[in-house]
């Protein structure tokens, strides 16, 4: 088969899995090699779905032993199946990489005869770039569920990030789905490579030249849509992930209707993409913004409301901390505003040492005055708070402008709108 | 009114911030050539000075460190029309308070210079993201690229890290200069007989690499196969890779 066709169907096969982050790690370029890594990462093209090309994501093959219903790799299915030749896939990645086209290269596979297998041939890639052609570039590798720790470990030696799909939220439904799967089989990896960074870090305090383990660290994938999980599930979840396993990343990937044949599956006209957004949005106040969880979601509310950002809708639901003064409140605060974003925050910070900042200042700071203005009091005489307008009054007035230019929910928003 | 006028150069700049403070003058505006002047000012022609402008910038970078310097320089290569007395009047309220001032957003003319730093940060940073090389008979890399502003300058240290054991060229196609890596040192050069088109920068048939194509065939099916059908949304696309790029984009030029 020619390498063109094999690319074809490999990077198809993949485009489901929605990481693409290049960042977070700093590898320098070595004597006579190619690449170096960008710590903030770079984005090189956005496809037709707004989606960026950071990485070279492909398959090393699509051929699998697991019958998964939510994938399209599954082995009931009758595609065109293809693998990839290691010296194929340093070509490519080596020559696009020259060409500026790529930061370097995301590489999973189907499993094939067995974990191991399969795990040794995405290392060997890696092993191959790394050592023979002096590749400084950006690696990420997928960690095989149930492959051996040796194995594991010889990955995380060569890759900047290893990453383990989840996919399924909740154990009942993974057994619906993927019976020949269970959450064991992924958290142990995890367990693996979350070791594995502690101790190069520590071996790295006392001898700078030990060999660094996947210095931009781990991240996951779930699947939106595909099972009944609610969003609390599925927040819940990532929260321990990025606390007890040290996660960099949550992937949300809106289910997109596949297999449709398989009547395990939700019947959907198409991804759920407005939750899919909703899920990122929550995801950035766990990480960024000091929120917990139950800030979010809780038993009142557990799914993220559509209509409103989850910080909106926090704080509508929370009106007796508002409205917050900008020119004393601190960074915690600061977060909670609807409007104020992380930078916005900082600035604040750092500018009303010089002065009391006033809404014009805001604004032309960046903070987003038409959301921010019924949870702030500034420099000013106050203008009616969320508390004078009650919070159903702010939540109607914030949508009707939202609902004027509202899209269909088929379109993917930017990320705070 | 007052009108100073200089060469458009940097040094030229920080010579007539020089000549306002010795002169003890508040110009209305500092116009570069070709700017629309002021009617009925008086004119005071700023004479470009490397000593007086290497005092202004010691000046600077005394009270404001180099992250001050770094910003006053992104901004003004911005050619923004208010640049010019956005600079001097932050250059006035860093020396009267005789501390950085970066971060006191709430000044009219901080807040200007923060802009456009950012702005042309943000330029820069698309040349690393939407740069094309394309490999020519010879083996050199070649990649043509128009920024908005004259930011080929900044970016040129990563390819030379990133790309250190291939030759290259980056070529400013707008201004017609450009730099090149001889995997050793790199030189400022201008094409006088170009082998690249006009248009899209692509290197003329014959040109080229024999591989090159093949490389192009292959980037533009990944490139295509990678997007997922039922999510299509060219609005989004757009905004991250806004169409002025498109023609030097070997998935994106015809």
């Amino acid at each position: 088969m020619e390498t063109l066709q094999k690319l074809e169907i490999l990077s198809s096969a993949a485009k489901y899995d929605v990481s693409c982050s290049s960042s977070g790690s700093s590898r320098m370029n070595t004597p006579g090699g190619i690449g170096n890594a960008a710590k903030a990462g770079i984005c090189h093209s956005f496809t037709e779905d707004g989606r960026c090309i950071s990485l070279l994501k492909v398959l090393f093959t699509n051929s699998c032993k697991y019958d998964c219903a939510y994938c399209i790799n599954r082995r009931s299915n009758d595609i065109p199946r293809a693998a990839f030749t290691v010296k194929e896939l340093v070509d490519i990645t080596i020559n696009f990489y020259r060409r500026n086209y790529i930061e370097g290269l995301f590489l999973s596979s189907g499993v094939v005869k067995s974990a191991d297998y399969t795990m040794e041939r995405l290392a060997n890639v890696a092993k191959q770039l790394r050592l023979e052609h002096k590749f400084n570039g950006y690696i990420h590798l997928k960690a095989i569920p149930g492959a051996s720790p040796e194995l594991i470990h010889m990955a995380g030696l060569y890759a900047d990030r290893l990453s383990v799909n989840i996919e399924i939220p909740s154990e009942p439904n993974l057994q619906l789905l993927a019976p020949e799967k269970d959450f064991q089989s992924v958290l142990n990896p995890m367990g693996l490579i979350k070791t594995g960074i502690e101790q190069s870090r520590e071996e790295r305090r006392i001898m700078r030249k030990s060999p660094v383990f996947t210095p931009a660290g781990q991240s996951t994938q779930l699947i939106i849509g595909a099972t009944p999980d609610s969003d609390r599930q599925i927040l819940t979840l990532a929260s321990g992930l990025y606390t007890q396993k040290s996660l960099k990343r949550v992937y949300y990937s809106g289910y997109n209707p596949t297999n449709l044949y398989d009547k395990r599956l939700p019947a959907l006209a198409a991804p759920p993409l407005r939750r899919e957004n909703r899920l990122y949005q929550a995801d950035w106040l766990l990480r960024f913004y000091q929120f917990g969880v139950n800030e979010i979601v809780n038993d009142t509310n557990p799914d993220l409301d559509l209509e409103i950002d989850p910080k909106l809708g926090y704080a509508l639901r929370n009106p007796h901390l508002f409205p917050i003064d900008v020119n004393r409140a601190d960074y915690h605060m600061l977060l909670r505003i609807p409007g104020v974003g992380v930078k916005s925050a900082k600035m604040i910070l750092a500018a009303r040492k010089f002065r009391r900042l006033n809404s014009a200042n805001l604004q032309k700071i960046g903070v987003v005055m038409k959301r921010a203005q019924y949870f702030i009091t500034c420099n000013e005489l106050p203008a009616a708070s969320v508390q004078d307008l009650s919070p159903e009054r702010v939540r109607s007035i914030l949508t009707m402008s939202e609902r004027r230019k509202q899209l269909p929910d088929a379109v993917q928003l930017g990320l705070w709108g | 009114m007052l009108e100073y006028q200089y060469d458009g150069t940097f040094p030229g700049l920080l010579t007539a911030i020089f000549d306002a403070f010795n002169r003890k003058e508040q110009p209305d505006a500092i116009l570069r050539p070709g700017a629309q002047g002021l009617l009925f000012a008086s004119v005071y022609a700023v004479e470009t000075s490397e000593e007086k402008a290497d005092r202004v910038w010691a000046g600077i970078k005394r009270v404001g460190g180099n992250t001050t310097c770094e910003h006053l320089y992104h901004a003004f290569l911005s050619l923004d029309e208010q640049v010019e007395m956005a600079i001097f009047s932050y250059s006035k309220h860093l020396f009267a308070c005789n501390a950085p001032v970066m971060t006191d957003l709430a000044h009219p003319d901080v807040l200007k210079v923060h802009k456009l730093d950012r702005m042309v940060l943000r330029e820069a940073h698309r040349v690393l993201m939407f740069l094309r090389f394309e490999q020519a008979a010879d083996g050199t890399y070649f990649a043509p690229f128009a920024p908005q502003y004259d930011v080929i300058p900044l970016v040129i240290g990563h390819f030379k890290s990133r790309f250190a054991d291939q030759s290259w060229i980056i070529y400013d196609t707008k201004r017609g200069y450009g730099f090149y890596f001889n995997t050793q040192t790199i030189e400022q050069i201008t094409i006088e007989n170009p082998t690249f088109g006009s248009a899209t920068g692509k290197l003329r048939q014959g040109t080229e690499h024999p591989d090159e194509d093949k490389w192009h065939e292959l980037w533009r099916s990944y490139f295509k196969h990678i997007s997922i059908a039922e999510r299509k949304n060219l609005t989004l696309q757009r905004n991250f890779m806004p169409k002025r790029f498109w023609k030097y984009l070997t998935e994106k030029r015809l």
